[in-house]
């Protein structure tokens, strides 16, 4: 198993290291977290809130982290190999394809650690004592939320693609979750400005665990409730693992080597 | 084991949506969508033992490339029964897809950006072959394909010729029982056609291996098979040798004409099917009973330099076979 792992990820390394322009201009895409960051630093410098604009700048340097590190691609290239059959190739092997994908994604983010390092830089210099040591309890809580955050986005868009299997195409579906988490997840502000009724529904959703949980429990944010965040955030994991195995037995049914 | 691949009245049915053009057309598909059922695959029984290398024929459509998939587990069957090394295909249990491989000409399995080498790393990863055997088998089969050169190359900068190699390569890598090649020398030059062949023959002799080949070069057929299975839309055509396929399908042989002076289109119907007129030269084909007697009228009524008497060649036998779809 150990060999496998250790293959597949030197090989898929490469791989993305061959993409690396292209993996740095999707990084810049994901720079919305620092134009949010400049719009509440400066509330927060007019005295539109309670909080300190440095910490808005720290809560945001962190959902721009845990943000990277839950990038996922798995819808895009299930839709793409299944139109055009090369999803067969996959199949004639004993070993399930899920473990290909998760590879390549963890090895992406081999390429895409030294590109936020450099942004880290940028960050530090722009806000000078932004940052602190928050502990190695919350860092760990807060690394621990991210990986589990990237497994439930990861099994979320391998569940999503793999309905390409009956509708040959399945991008946008995974686009239409994205738009839940840019919404629910802490991506556009932080969750405790938000109504405490809303909370209270969004708590029960995975949306505040992919970005918000992280980020708080990095920046030092007071965190009420992080067993039961985690809690959630396991629930929603299985849910999405269940799925995507369930979807995964119908579909083999179903898959015609398309294009083949 | 008495075989290693069996098929049995194996079926296979699409529904497939149809779509007349234009914005009427479109529009009309978007409200009421129309079906059309395909029956790919109608009935094939064949049988192949251990060892045995069969050429699969059959025009574009017959259902070739789906009985592969079938027998493969890519497709579920619709009807009748495959079984391959003793398992149920479809069940695509780990056992079975170690010992089969699927070689299709126009799919690549390599990774298109990285040197074979990295694809053959991760399939030897992915069947568990040791570092010491994976190492050997890599400078046995780079040897065999003359490909020693190009592996730290990669796959996009390679030509056809050497990407089929590749494949093979990564096909064979771990060393499968049972051999579907769908096409593999598709669109190569005749060289890199030859040593595909030849690989596949040695690697096919040396393992012991069951090949299972379609090829729309009969060349491969003629090198590599001793039986054919000829299928057409759907249905099983012939099963049998491949001398049994010319002296079943073609009851007739070649004539080849060489002349003193060129001759004109129609003289020389009466005497058999001409197949080629090219100025002095001509090839007719002439029915087995009548050979004697129209070549004794051809050196008799033309001016004839050289005459040669041949078995037709195969892609007319079997082009032959598929325009009367005679059923075996």
């Amino acid at each position: 198993m150990l060999r496998k792992l250790l293959a597949f990820l030197s090989v898929y390394y490469a791989h993305m290291t061959v993409y690396r322009g292209e993996i740095l201009f999707w990084l810049l895409t994901g720079l919305a977290p620092f134009f949010f960051m400049a719009i509440w630093v400066e509330a927060a410098r007019q005295g539109l809130t309670d909080r300190d604009p440095l910490a808005f700048a720290r809560y945001f340097f962190f959902v721009f982290v845990t943000r990277q590190l839950q990038v996922v691609w798995v819808t895009w290239t299930l839709s793409e190999e299944i139109r055009s059959g090369a999803f067969a190739f996959k199949l004639l092997q004993p070993l399930d394809p899920f473990w290909h994908y998760l590879a390549q994604h963890v090895a992406e983010r081999g390429v895409r650690f030294p590109m936020i390092f450099l942004l880290l830089l940028v960050f530090l210099w722009l806000y000078p004592g932004a940052l602190f040591w928050v502990g190695g309890g919350r860092l760990f809580l807060g690394l621990a939320a991210s990986l589990l955050g990237f497994l439930l986005n990861f099994l979320v868009a391998y569940a999503l693609g793999l309905l390409a299997l009956w509708l040959e195409e399945a991008t946008d579906l995974y686009n239409a979750w994205y738009v839940f988490f840019m919404l629910f997840s802490g991506y556009l502000a932080p969750l405790d400005l938000y109504p405490q009724a809303v909370r209270g529904v969004l708590d029960l959703t995975p949306f505040p665990y992919l970005a918000y949980l992280p980020a708080a429990l990095w920046s030092g944010e007071p965190v009420p409730g992080v067993g039961r965040g985690f809690l959630v955030l396991l629930g929603w994991t299985l849910l999405a693992f269940l799925l995507a195995r369930g979807l995964w037995r119908a579909g083999l049914r179903r898959f015609s080597a398309m294009g083949a | 084991m008495e075989y290693a691949v069996v098929a049995e009245e194996l079926r296979k049915t699409y529904w497939v949506a149809e779509k007349e053009p234009g914005l009427f057309g479109t529009l009309r598909h978007f409200v009421r969508r129309r079906y059309r059922r395909i029956e790919a695959v109608r009935g094939v029984s064949f049988a192949l033992r251990p060892g045995e290398i069969v050429g699969f024929l059959g025009p574009n459509g017959a259902g070739k490339t789906t009985t592969l998939k079938m027998l493969t587990g890519l497709l579920y069957p619709s009807g009748g029964r495959a079984e391959v090394l003793g398992y149920r295909p479809q069940d695509r249990r780990p056992a079975f897809l170690r010992q089969i491989t699927l070689v299709m000409g126009n799919k690549a399995q390599l990774l298109w950006d990285l040197p074979v080498l990295d694809t053959l790393r991760i399939n030897a990863a992915v069947y568990e072959i040791p570092e010491a055997e994976y190492q050997k088998r890599v400078r046995r089969f780079a040897s065999m394909l003359g490909i020693e050169g190009v592996l730290t190359q990669p796959v996009r900068k390679l030509s056809l010729g050497e990407r089929m190699k590749a494949e093979l390569m990564a096909a064979l890598l771990h060393h499968p029982r049972v051999l579907f090649l769908d096409e593999p020398t598709l669109g190569l030059d005749v060289n890199a056609q030859a040593a595909v062949r030849d690989f596949v023959r040695q690697y096919a002799r040396a393992e012991g291996a069951t090949v299972l080949l379609t090829s729309h070069y009969m060349a491969d057929i003629e090198a590599l098979a001793e039986r054919v299975i000829v299928i057409h839309e759907g249905r099983l055509l012939f099963d049998g040798g491949l001398k049994g396929l010319v002296e079943r399908f073609a009851p007739y042989k070649e004539v080849r004409l060489d002349l003193e002076a060129p001759l004109a289109p129609g003289d020389l119907a009466p005497f058999g099917e001409v197949v080629e007129l090219r100025g002095q030269s001509a090839r007719l084909l002439v029915e087995k009973p009548r050979l004697t007697a129209v070549v004794a009228r051809l050196l008799a009524e033309f001016p004839v330099r050289d005459l040669a008497v041949e078995e037709p060649p195969l892609e007319e036998v079997i082009g032959r076979v598929f325009r009367e779809g005679r059923v075996a």
